[in-house]
Order: structure tokens, then sequence, then C-alpha cells
């Protein structure tokens, strides 16, 4: 629960230690602060730095269309894809990119309704974060057909030959899980941005910034009206996306777990990939937001608190995976398939055994450190780890696609898949899109959800003031506690 | 006669609208107005940018009247023959509806009689002839590739002199003044062509002094020569497999395409193998060095070293009683003793066959052995076929002294490639005053010639011979050459000896109107229209054995010890001796046993690349493999190694064919830097044959096949593309035992147990489906009253592969290719496993039985789409591009594939194939000519894979739908199954219990491949019944 009053956080502080809340925005600010903190980076003169890290997410996004114009010209014989590997790298990519979009979404919606207030502080960021994921995602499946002009034909679009798609397809599912995911994700950043947007234009000094903000903020004035709509709206939306975080990756995992191949065909893929998703998507928060909060100095709005309970559910949910992957293992053995035996042995110690260890240690031995408190409070630890986490999450997708399709049911038909330089950079080239749209989110839009953060500020608490002098030690005191070890009694 | 000019791409000048033009347009032609000529010139620009000599469009229309000579049965290519435009059709043609016509391929000395179908005047599909004795309608893969062959891009265009483009008419005048003097050289291969030894008669009363050398690089007339010492005269030994109990293999690979009888022996031998049908149960014995498809039939194989058959022969002789024991090493070897007495038991019903490039004395003593066994006349027939019997070797001796002493003024090489095989006769040749190559390609052989020729295919021009039994038949063209110059052998030889043009059709019509008793127009159109005339055949003789010549041979061989290490010299199962290495099909037909494709290997066992110190080693889904140099003392040959389980110790087998150069004829294509499509263009880049493999021909001294080499480590890193085996071997082999994919059991298994197919099943089948229920269970399409309604839904197809007759020869892999368009992809996209074909021959090699990983049995399971019931590729394409037929196939709709692969990776048999590039996009023009006009040329993108021949079924159907009948029995044939020897493969509806099919299905041995996934498989299974002897089951190599 929240800090809700002076007292009670004292209360709590001393009795319980560890237990006790911090308040979720640190240094004593006030709610100009916040404002002035936030706001202060879409409206100064754009930094040299930025025009650095911008040009290089350009390049990786010139990268990518070149890599696509390549593809298209060619034809999908450009990437190292085969007989028995019809997916490679596009899929795999596919579908790590939208388990990286899962973040976003969860941290809004369901934390939302769960009342776990410390979102604020990153919902904004990783809420883009999914939105960019996605449409890098949304990427793979279009260019991944071999005739990309046709695509069109996987929407129902009615047609004079009453030609539908087959809806009995998971591709098909897929079309509309990740299009409604991104649809929904998509709108509700936007609700959620209208108070902040309002904010940047009444702080606009130039005409154009009036013009722009004010059209986006569709007349928001902060009237009690306003706010009983939008909360109410933005609950609804919550409501909605929810259920959305847990069927799109359940949706994507149909894709494998539909199929009859071996390694595939396994029923426990929707929760795994879910709980893989969030795995992912949180390490990727952890990844931009440690780099976002030192660079933009809002280390007291993102605290060390955001990122110990994000490294918290990366090892909550890198367990999960951990524990799928066993039960892969188990259920392989138990079931006495010998088609399913053999694709797990061939993962483990088949020729992509690399790739399968590589996932086993990025994944379930790695986030294990953060058990260790003064590891998951390790900034440059966690970064590392979120890394290694973000390796192995795309190797657990690259295993999952690529060594069950190398080896099924006929030996015969066994190859081995080698990407080509295509596909790697075409893999690289998405960076360039995800960080070229993230940099323009950085500098363009509040990455602070500055409404719902001010909500949560100990100032924001109507009692906060109540005792007159007292407050403001009191908020002193508050920060002083938060600056210390909490280990300490 | 009407005489039309051949209208050319752009009018040149006047001559274009001569004053002989009799036809016009339009009055402004007629007029010759200035407007006409340019809308005239613009009319055509697209083609004016074909090469006048290539086939453009327009020529190939022009063509096409042959087809109505054909049809006429009148001359092919006369002068006052008339081409018309396709736009004037002849009668009762009727546009798109395919003809077919009987004729003949001239294949090692005799002809394999085919049945071709010409579609519009262009010949598009070649089978055996039905109707004839030695084929039933059978063929292998090197017939149907043939019809590549016709449009071969490379093939030479132009009369060359001296290199230089020259013309017919040049080369007509260079021949008819040709003084009567001339000494003249003539080189020819082995021919049964009555016309060309008639013509070899005229040609030596017309000049002072004639040469014939009948040139055999293929055996050497080793098999004519060891028989014609057995029996004192030259005969030629065909085997009846269907009345053999026991058989012996001697290094021979009777069942390979490139076996003089290969059809023959194959049909033949399946016959004998059908337990179930007929009780007849062969066993065949093979002990051979390479593992070759034989080898893979037999009942017991026996690695040997080549170099150590001539001395087991001659031990299994002497146990026989043939000559006087001679102790040798074998002599108390098990395989002789159990041989003997096997043989012997077996009597009249064994036979012994030897490999061609066995030496001759084991080809004496096979044949005394087949005599001394009662085989002769019954097993084994002896037909009076006049085969040369002389030493080539001695002839060819003479024929060069007289080149090196300047004495030969003329010399012609028809339709061989001597500087290829035999490299060093280039200083020979040069001695010779004119040089005349005729022969398909610009070739090794056409460098230096002072006059090349282009041959003719043997589709567009006329020819004669016998076939193997010696039914005489003519070689009909379906097609006039495709280029101008092109001639046969005949008519160049005809020009030869009268000094005047001589066309083919006169030729053969005037040799045969010799022949021919009674009404010689009668015969003669009996004889075009069946393409050969049953009633005449070589005459079976049976002299008896001399005995002296087999006491030679026997001790001649009786010493013989294989060399610590010898190198055998196959012709290649695909490019046979290169003359086909030209044809992108048979270079990207994976070898039946290596599985290697565009390449020649050194093949070798593990065991003895592990003392050779050499890898292959397995990277990223390719071999790289180390290069060896193999040195017979005098020639070396660098070949890149190839690990292969099965092959006799010490033994390195390669193979022929390779390392060609011939000249392109096509133009160099410019591209962009982005653009691939010099990488897809698989026939740019020079000729196909160009820089494929090695030429080994200097290994074979004095024509000999093996012998004793030194083989050293010369590099690594050589990839080879392999269609297989890019796990390990034991693994895959492990696998396929476990999976229940390949079912096979000895003969007293299965008379234990007749159901043996079903033990091997992998998870419980229940006949009842019903407890499998699928998604698709209570809601087939198939099932809906539209589909139930069509005209189709009385037919439900299904196949039925007995892989207890199949041996693997590959036959169907081309038919379907042919028969469905499947382009080649090089040989860099097989590697990267991106081949086409719709039909595949899965290897396994299986260890068991004791034996060992170096010994193991080898199986070929060909494996079409399966056209599962419940297809699990027809689930998850999320646009329906691939559905079922009211008839039960699964069908792929090409124009609604968007290509997701789905469909790929969720099919168990990993059957379907896609197009990762426009393969059709780089396509020669003339190849275009011979893809199948019923099947649409798939583009980029999009998925194929076996449709169970859907043109063929929609055909019949329309045929009986028009003819208001039902569809017989029998009536569709895929092209695999036509094409098939053995008659492995039946096809037919499984709806009606009488058909064949269904027949075959309610065998106990029918079973279907991973029937345990509840997808309902169409195509069924026979597994597989083996006759070993049980005493014999070792992996003693002696």
């Amino acid at each position: 629960m929240p800090v809700s009053s002076a007292d009670s956080e004292k209360t709590l502080a001393s009795t319980a230690d560890y237990h006790a809340e911090v308040p979720l925005v640190q240094g004593n600010l006030s709610f100009h602060d916040i404002t002035e903190l936030v706001t202060a980076h879409t409206e100064k003169k754009t930094p040299l730095a930025w025009w650095g890290a911008f040009s290089l997410a350009n390049i990786g996004l010139l990268l990518l269309v070149g890599m696509i114009a390549y593809l298209f010209w060619n034809g999908t014989g450009v990437w190292g894809l085969n007989n028995p590997v019809g997916w490679g790298y596009a899929i795999v990519n596919f579908v790590f990119w939208v388990g990286i979009g899962h973040a976003g979404t969860l941290i809004s919606a369901i934390l939302f309704l769960f009342r776990q207030q410390w979102r604020t502080g990153i919902n904004r960021a990783a809420e883009a974060m999914t939105i960019f994921a996605v449409m890098c995602a949304l990427v793979f499946p279009t260019i991944h057909v071999g005739r990309v002009w046709a695509i069109y034909w996987t929407l129902p679009i009615p047609n004079q030959m009453e030609m539908w798609p087959q809806f009995k397809s998971p591709l098909l599912w897929d079309v509309f899980a990740v299009s409604v995911y991104f649809t929904v994700s998509l709108v509700f950043w936007y609700v959620g941005l209208i108070p902040d947007i309002a904010t940047m234009r009444d702080r606009a000094k130039t005409k154009v910034r009036r013009m722009v903000t004010g059209v986006l903020s569709m007349g928001w004035t902060g009237a009690n009206r306003h706010w009983r709509n939008y909360e109410k709206a933005y609950l609804l939306l919550a409501a909605l996306a929810t259920p959305l975080v847990l069927s799109v990756h359940s949706v994507v995992s149909f894709d494998f777990a539909v199929s009859i191949v071996p390694g595939w065909h396994t029923t426990i893929f929707p929760p795994y990939f879910v709980a893989g998703a969030i795995f992912s998507g949180f390490a990727m928060v952890v990844t931009l937001m440690v780099i976002a909060r030192k660079v933009y100095g809002i280390q007291n709005i993102i605290t060390i608190e955001h990122l110990e309970k994000m490294n918290i559910i990366i090892l909550l949910t890198g367990s999960m995976v951990g524990f799928a992957y066993i039960t892969e293992f188990f259920i392989a053995w138990y079931s006495g398939v010998q088609y399913e035996q053999y694709a797990f042995l061939n993962r483990a110690f088949g020729p992509y055994a690399w790739a399968y260890w590589t996932m086993m240690t990025c994944n379930l031995v790695f986030p294990q450190f953060f058990w260790i408190r003064k590891l998951r409070r390790s900034v440059p630890f966690m970064f590392a780890i979120s890394i290694f986490v973000n390796i192995g999450m795309w190797f657990e997708r690259f295993v999952i696609t690529v060594t069950s399709l190398h080896r099924d049911y006929l030996p015969s038909s066994w190859d081995y898949y080698t990407p080509t330089f295509v596909d790697v950079l075409t893999f690289v080239g998405t960076f360039g899109l995800f960080f070229t749209l993230f940099l323009l989110f950085l500098r363009f839009i509040p990455m602070v959800a500055i409404a719902e953060v001010k909500g949560v500020m100990p100032q924001a608490d109507p009692h906060f003031y109540d005792h007159e002098g007292d407050g403001h030690d009191h908020v002193h005191d508050v920060s002083l506690a938060a600056d210390q070890d909490h280990t300490q009694s | 006669m009407i005489e039309l000019p051949i209208i050319d791409a752009v009018p040149s000048g006047d001559d274009a609208i001569s004053p002989r033009t009799r036809f016009w347009r339009s009055v402004s032609q007629l007029e010759r107005s200035s407007d006409f000529r340019k809308i005239a010139a613009n009319e055509f620009v697209p083609g004016a940018s074909e090469s006048p000599g290539g086939a453009s469009r327009r020529q190939f229309l022009q063509v096409m009247g042959a087809s109505m000579a054909l049809a006429g049965l009148t001359a092919c290519r006369r002068p006052v023959e008339t081409i018309v435009p396709f736009s004037r059709p002849p009668e009762h043609r009727i546009p798109g509806v395919p003809v077919n016509y009987a004729t003949s391929m001239p294949f090692r000395g005799a002809l394999r009689p085919l049945l071709v179908e010409s579609t519009d005047g262009r010949p598009t599909k070649i089978e055996g002839n039905p109707d004839h004795p030695e084929v039933r309608g059978a063929s292998t893969a090197l017939e149907q590739a043939s019809l590549l062959g016709l449009y071969d891009p490379d093939r030479s265009r132009y009369v060359l002199r001296g290199g230089e483009v020259s013309d017919w008419k040049a080369f007509k005048q260079a021949m008819a003044a040709l003084p009567a003097s001339s000494r003249v050289l003539v080189m020819a291969e082995p021919d049964s062509s009555m016309t060309m030894a008639r013509l070899r008669q005229e040609l030596s009363g017309a000049y002072a002094n004639v040469r014939f050398v009948e040139y055999d690089h293929v055996t050497a007339r080793r098999v004519t020569r060891g028989y014609a010492a057995a029996f004192g005269r030259s005969v030629r030994p065909v085997h009846h497999f269907s009345e053999a109990r026991v058989i012996l293999s001697l290094d021979a690979d009777f069942l390979a395409s490139t076996d003089p009888d290969g059809v023959w022996n194959t049909r033949q031998f399946a016959q004998s193998r059908r337990m179930e049908e007929t009780g007849a149960m062969n066993r065949l014995y093979a002990v051979e060095s390479a593992y070759t498809i034989t080898g893979g039939m037999a009942d017991n194989r026996l690695r040997l070293k080549s170099g150590d058959i001539g001395a087991f022969a001659s031990a299994l002789a002497g146990a026989l009683g043939l000559h006087d024991t001679r102790v040798n090493g074998f002599s108390d070897h098990a395989w002789v003793r159990e041989l003997a007495r096997e043989l012997r038991e077996a009597g009249p019903g064994a036979v012994v066959v030897a490999g061609d490039h066995q030496p001759l004395e084991v080809h004496t003593l096979v044949a005394a052995m087949n005599r001394a066994l009662g085989a002769v006349g019954s097993t084994v027939t002896l037909l009076d076929a006049g085969d040369t019997a002389t030493d080539m070797h001695v002839e060819m001796g003479e024929a060069l002294a007289e080149l090196g002493t300047g004495n030969v003024d003329v010399l012609v090489t028809l339709g061989i490639n001597p500087l290829y095989d035999h490299p060093e006769l280039a200083d020979p040749f040069a001695q010779a005053g004119t040089r005349i190559h005729v022969g398909p390609y610009v070739d090794e052989s056409a460098a230096g010639a002072a006059w090349h020729v282009p041959e003719t295919h043997f589709l567009e021009a006329w020819g004669d011979g016998r076939s193997r039994l010696g039914h005489p038949a003519v070689v009909q063209p379906l097609i006039a050459p495709l280029y101008e110059d092109a001639h046969s052998g005949i008519e160049v030889l005809g020009l030869l000896a009268s000094g005047s043009e001589q066309f083919g059709y006169d030729l053969v019509r005037s040799t045969w109107r010799g022949s021919v008793s009674g009404d010689f127009e009668k015969t003669w159109r009996r004889i075009v229209h069946d393409g050969f005339l049953a009633e005449d055949a070589f005459s079976e003789v049976t002299p008896d054995v001399d005995g002296g010549a087999v006491r030679t041979a026997a001790s001649r061989l009786a010493g013989a010890a294989a060399p610590e290490l010898e190198v055998v010299v196959r012709h290649d199962g695909k490019i046979f001796d290169g003359r086909y290495a030209n044809n992108a099909w048979l270079q990207e037909l994976p070898d039946s046993v290596t599985k290697v494709v565009w390449d020649n290997v050194a093949a070798m066992s593990p065991a003895t690349a592990e003392r050779l110190g050499v890898t292959a080693k397995l990277s990223g889904g390719k071999y790289y493999t180390d290069t060896v140099s193999i040195d017979t003392g005098g020639a070396s040959v660098e070949l890149p190694v190839w690990i292969q389980p099965g092959i006799a110790e010490g033994s390195i087998q390669v193979t022929t064919g390779y390392g060609r150069s011939i000249a392109s004829t096509r133009e160099e294509r410019k591209t962009n830097l982005f653009d691939l499509d010099d990488y897809t263009d698989v026939y740019g880049k020079g000729a196909i044959a160009t820089g494929v493999g090695s030429n080994v021909s200097p290994l074979m001294q004095r024509g000999g096949r093996i012998a004793a080499a030194s083989v050293t480590r010369s590099g690594s890193g050589y990839m080879v593309a392999s269609t297989q085996d890019h796990g390990a071997i034991e693994e895959e082999g492990a696998e396929v035992a476990r999976r229940g994919l390949f079912r096979m059991a000895t003969v007293e298994e299965y008379r234990a147990n007749p159901d043996f197919v079903k033990d091997s099943e992998p998870a419980p089948i229940k006949e009842d489906w019903s407890d499998y229920p699928s998604l698709w269970e209570d809601n087939h399409p198939t099932l809906s009253p539209e589909m139930q309604n069509t005209l189709y839904s009385a037919q439900q197809w299904g196949m039925v592969i007995d892989l207890n007759t199949c041996s693997g020869c590959n036959a169907c892999v081309v038919a379907c290719q042919s028969e469905n368009n499947i382009q080649v992809v090089g040989k860099e996209e097989v590697a990267r496993g991106r081949e086409m074909h719709w039909i595949r021959l899965d290897r396994y090699f299986v260890s068991g039985d004791g034996a060992s990983f170096e010994e193991p049995q080898m199986v070929l399971q060909p494996v079409p789409c399966m056209h599962c019931e419940n297809a699990p590729c027809e689930q998850v394409c999320p646009v329906a591009a691939t559905v079922h037929s009211p008839d039960g196939t699964n069908q792929m709709i090409y124009n609604r594939c968007i290509g997701t692969r789905y469909c790929a990776n969720n099919c168990p048999y990993k059957v379907r194939r896609f197009n990762f590039y426009n393969w059709t996009k780089t396509l020669p023009t003339t190849t275009h000519m011979a893809q199948n006009p019923n099947v649409t040329v798939r583009s980029r993108g999009v998925m194929e894979k076996c449709s169970y021949c859907i043109q063929r079924i929609r055909e019949v159907n329309k045929q009986a739908n028009v003819e208001e009948r039902s569809i017989q029995d029998g009536e569709v044939v895929t092209a695999c199954q036509q094409a098939c020897p053995a008659e492995a493969i039946t096809f037919g509806n499984l709806a009606d219990p009488e058909s064949r099919v269904s027949q075959a299905r309610r065998s106990n041995r029918r079973y279907e491949m991973l029937a345990e996934l509840s997808v309902k498989p169409r195509t069924s299974y026979l597994g597989r019944i083996r006759n070993p002897n049980p005493t014999l089951i070792s992996n003693d190599n002696a």
C-alpha cells in the first residue's frame, strides 16, 4: 500500500524495517519540481548527446529499411531459412519484441488494478516501450511472408470472391491478438498522456507547440468533471488491457502449441510464454530506465525502490520460466513420446546445445542473484543482469523455434539453420527503429506520468499539511530515511 | 506444297517482303508502304532482342510445323517441307491437347524405347514405350532428363570453322570438295543403327582409305570380350531375374539407371521379390566394393575390394568345379562355400552377374559359371547381337599410330568426347589433316577441331537402331532442330559419303526399304507408330564354353590381389560418362546412396578415411570435406572426400563425367549489386557442367577402371552439397527404427508373423480413427454438400509404395521434376537445404543383425506428399491456400499462397518445398519449353509440393465426364508411378474396393508412416521383406 501518512510511515519504518514503504518520490520535491523536472526535457534545446544517439538509432533504422528492401527485391531466400526450418530469425524476433512489449501494459493496467502505486514512476516509459516494441514486432510477421504484397489476405476484408482467411490458423489469431493489443495499448497510453500534454500546453511558449499540444490535449482543463471522466476511462481501459496482456502472448504461443512439431506441441506454452514475456519486458524496462533516470536526472522519481521491485518481478518470472523449462523435460520423459523425448534431448545436447545452455544460464541462473538484496539494488549489476535476461529470452525463442524445427519427425529431413547477414542486420535494424522511436519519445513526450506521480507523492496526501509546522521537517525525515540503508534498525 | 517465308523478328530491308512473298497480311504490306515497314518493325520489338540463333517464341512457333509433319508421318526436315506458324494449325489438332509419339533414345549401343508427349509441337514429357516388352512404359532418370537435354541452353548452335562461327552451307561445300583419295578415320560410339552401318559401307566406297573405330570408352568391351572368350563368339548376355532364385552380383549395379538393361533388370528383379502375390522370393547376394542400390536391395552383402573380386570369382568358379582349384585366399571363404552350394542348388534358377568395370576375365568366369549352372537359356539368354568383341585398345592403337604418321586427312568424331576421356589424345588428333567434331556441345573435343558441327538431340532427328533384345526401332523426331545448323551423325556421314546433303529421314527410310519385306509404306507407318518392330529380335544362342579360356581366366585371376589402396572408377549414376553433365535435372538429382549433388567425390569407408587422416566436417549444416590427391602412377586427380559406410576398406570410389568444360552459348547478364539474379540463375555463369567436380579419366589406364592408388590429403574445407545426413548417420538410423519409419522383416519373420509391420508401430494405433478426433473431424471440408456433389468426389485417391520392390533408382524423382515443372536451385542452395524435389528418396543406414556401423544395411524410401486426410498443413494456413479437394487430395492454391511457411513447419513428412527465390525469372528461354504447360510454374514466395499429379487426374476426370462414363482403375497414372521400373508405386481410387490400390492397401505389410499422429495419410507403404542367408550374416571382410 502506498504511503498515506507520515505517521504510518514512521510506525512501519520503526516496526517492520524493510517492509516499510518509502515514499515513491524522493528528494523532497514539490509538485512544481516534478513538472519542471519532467517537462523541461521536452522544452529545452535539443542536447547534442540526443542528436548523437538519435543519429546512431537512425543508422539502425536505415539498416532495417535497407535490409527489408533487399529482402523484398530478392525474396525470402536472402534469409537463412531452409526446408525443415521454415521460421527463423523473423519469428524469433517477432516473439522477442512482442514479449518485450508486455511489460508496459502489465505495469500500466494490471498494476493499476492492483493499486501498485509505484508503477506511476515507470509506467509512461514502459508503455512507450511496449508500443515501440510491438511496432518492431509487427515488422516481422509482415516481412516474413513470401509474397508480402498479398499479406492483406490475412485480414478479413469482404471481397467479391467471398474468400475469407482460414480462421483455424493460429497465425490469423495472431493477427487479431497483436493488432488489438497494439491498438488498446496505444489508446491506453494516449489517454494517460492527456493531462500531461495539457500541462505542456499550458507551458508552451511557441505557437506550433501550443497548437500541437492544444489539439492533443483535447481541451483538458483539469476540471473536476474531466478528472472524473478521465479516471473512469483509465480504469475501463485498464480492465480492457489486462486480459490482453495475458491473451496476446498466449495467442503467440499458440503458433507453436497448436502445431504438431515436437517441442512446439506443448500445453504449458501459454502461461510459460506470458511469464517469459513479463520477464523479458521487465528486463527491458530496467535496461532502459537505468539509463534514462541517470541521463535525465530523475532518480528521485524512478528510485532504486522502483528498480528493486522490478528486479523482484524479474526474479519471480525468471524462476517461473525456469520451472517451465524443467517441466517440459519432465513431460517429454513422462509422456513416453519418442519424438518429444528426442526433441528435448536434442535441444540440450544436439547441435544447438550452445543456444540452449545460453538460454538456461541467462534466464534461469542469472536472475537468481536477485535473491541477494545488495545485488538487486546495485544499478550496474541489475543493468548487466537485465541485458543477460534480454539475451536469454531472445535465445529462448530461438531454441523453441529453430531447434524444434531443425530435427523433427523424419531424420532424412534434418538440417541445420544458419542465419545470414540479412537476418542479423534486420534484427539489429529493429533496434534502430525502436531507439529512434524511443528517443523521439524521450525528447517530445513527458517520460514520466506527471499527473499520476503527483498523485502518489507524500504531498498529495490531503492530510500531509495537517500538522502545522511539522510537515516540512517530517518530509525531510522521510527523505533522509530513504537515503539511508534500510537494513539498519 | 506451300512455302512460307520465315518471319524474322525484324524485317531486314526489302528481304523481309521479298518479291517471292505470296501471302500478305495487309494491303499496306502488299504495297510495301514505309508505314507498314515501321509497324512491322515495331510490332516485333520484344523479339528483336532475342538471339537469331536461339529459339525465340516466334521461331518456336515456326517449328511447330514439325508436328504437323509428324501427324502426317511425312518427312520431318526437308527443304520442300513446309514450316508454317502454329496460327495455321493442321487439321484435327486441338490446341493444348498433347499427342504422344513413339521414339527411342540411343544409349550404350542400344535404343531405349520411349513414348514422348508433344504439346503444341514441342516435346514436354518422356515416358517408356508401354507396348515395348523391355520397358512396359517404365523409364529411368536418364530418359526422363533427356527432355531437358533437348532444351539445354548451352547446346552448340552454329557450325564452327576453326572455332569461328560458320554455317552448315560452308561445311557442306567443304565436305563436297574432299578428294576421293582422302584417308578418313571415323570414331563413333557403339551404335545399333542400321543406317549407320550402311553409311559406313558407303563411306568405305567413297574414299580411298577409311578406318572406322568403335570407340567404347564406357566398358572398353570388357563384358562382350569376356563372354566372347568363354564362348568363342560374340554374344550379348541378357538376364532374366524374374526366373532367378539365387542371384550373385559381383560388383554389378544391375538395377542402376545406367545399366544397359536398367529398366528390364529392375522390373524382372521386382517380379521375383513379390512373395505375397506370386510366392516368388529370390535371394540376392552382392559382393561389391561400393555401396550401390543393388547392394541396398541385397539380402546378403559382402564388402570386398573391386580388385579382389577377380580372385573371389576364381575361387567360386573353382568351387563350382569349373577349373582345378588353385587355392587362393578365398577358397575357404564362408561366402564362397555357401554361394557355391546355393548356386548349385538353384541350378537354372541361379544367375551370376559382374560389373562392367571388372576385367574381362571376370566376365569369362561369370559366363562359364552361368553356363555350368544351367542358367544360360533360363536366367541368362545369350543373344546374337553382333557386338564387336575385338580389343578396342588394339584398334585405337592402330588408329593413333596412323594419325601419328600423318596418314589421316580427315578425322571425324561422331557424338563422342575423346579429348575429355583421354586428354593425351590432343597431340595425335592435331596430326589429322582436318578434324571434324560432331557433338552437341562446344566441348573439350571441339577445341582445336577444324570443323565443329552441332549434333542434333535424338528428339530432333531421324535415326534407327535396335533395342537391347534386338527389336528394330526408329528414332522419330518430335521437333525440327532448335538450331538450324544442327545435324545428326548419320546426316554428317551421309554428306561425307556422298558429297551432297542427305536428309536423315531419307537415309533411314532407304535403309529400311532394303530390309522390310512386303508393303514398305504400311510397315513403315506401323514401325513409326509403334516405335519398334515386335516380330524381329536377336536370336538366342547357346554356345559351349571354351574350357581352356575359362581356365586361363581363372588362373589369371586366382592370384590377383587387390592393392593396399585401390581406386575404382565407376560411371556416374546420373551423368554417366559426362554426356549428361550439362543436364541440370541430373546434376541436382541426389545420388541414390551418397545423396551428393553437383559434385563427384572420392567415397570411402570411415575406417579408410581415418587411415588416410581425412575428414568431412559438418558445420552449419554443410559438409566441408578434405580433398585428396589420388595418384595412380603418372596421373593424379584431386577430389573431395566423402565418407560413406559400407564401402570396402581401402577402396576409393570415384565416378566419371565431371570436370567438364563446355563453352556456353548464352549471353552474360548484367545485374545490379542488390540483385541476386546471378546467384539464382543456375543456368548462367557458363555452361552448367563447367566447373562441377573433377575429371577422373586420367585414373583409367588403358580403360582399366580398378587401379592401385596412393592417396594423400591435399586440402580441406571443400563444400560438398548433400540432401541428407545433416545429423549424425548413426543417430538418424537409430531414430528411424524407434519411429517405425521403415519397416522390414526377413522371410522367416514374415511367415511367423505376417503382421510384422504392426509390431513396429511406435504407438498403439487403432484402425478406428474416431478415437483420435481432430479439429477437422466434425467439419471436414470434404463432407460439405458442395464438395460431395462435385464430379470428383466419387474417387478418393490414394497411393501405395511397395518398399519391397523399390530399388531407389531415382526414376520417379526426375519424372516428377519433368512432369511438375520443378526448378533446380544449384549446389549452393541445395547445401542450404532448399532443394525442390516433390518426391525424394530417403536413404537410411540400418545397423543390426550384428552388423557394425561400417557395414550397415541401406534402405531407400520414396517420400512424396502423403495427402493426409487430417492434413496438418491445412489447419495452420492463415489464408486457406492449402485445402482438401473433393477427391481427397491435399491441394496447393499457388495464387492464394502468401508464403508463411507455417504449413511446411507443420508437415511431419517435410515434403513441402518453398520457392525462396524466383527460380523461373532467370530460366533460359529454351528451358521454358521443357515446362509442362498443364502445370503452373510457381512464382517466388509460394509453397509447393506433390499434388498426386492433379493435372493428370483432372484430365481423366474431364475425359470421363465428356464420355459420360466412370473412371477405370489404372486410368490415372502419376508421373512417378509411370516411370517406376519396379512398379513399386500403385495409385488409384480408394473408394473402389476392387481397385489395385485398395487391394494393395489390404496387404498385411501395409503401414502408414507416423500414423500415430492421426493425420491419416493417403499414401501407404508396404514393408520390405528380406531373404538373407542366415549363415552369412556377418561383417567378415575376409
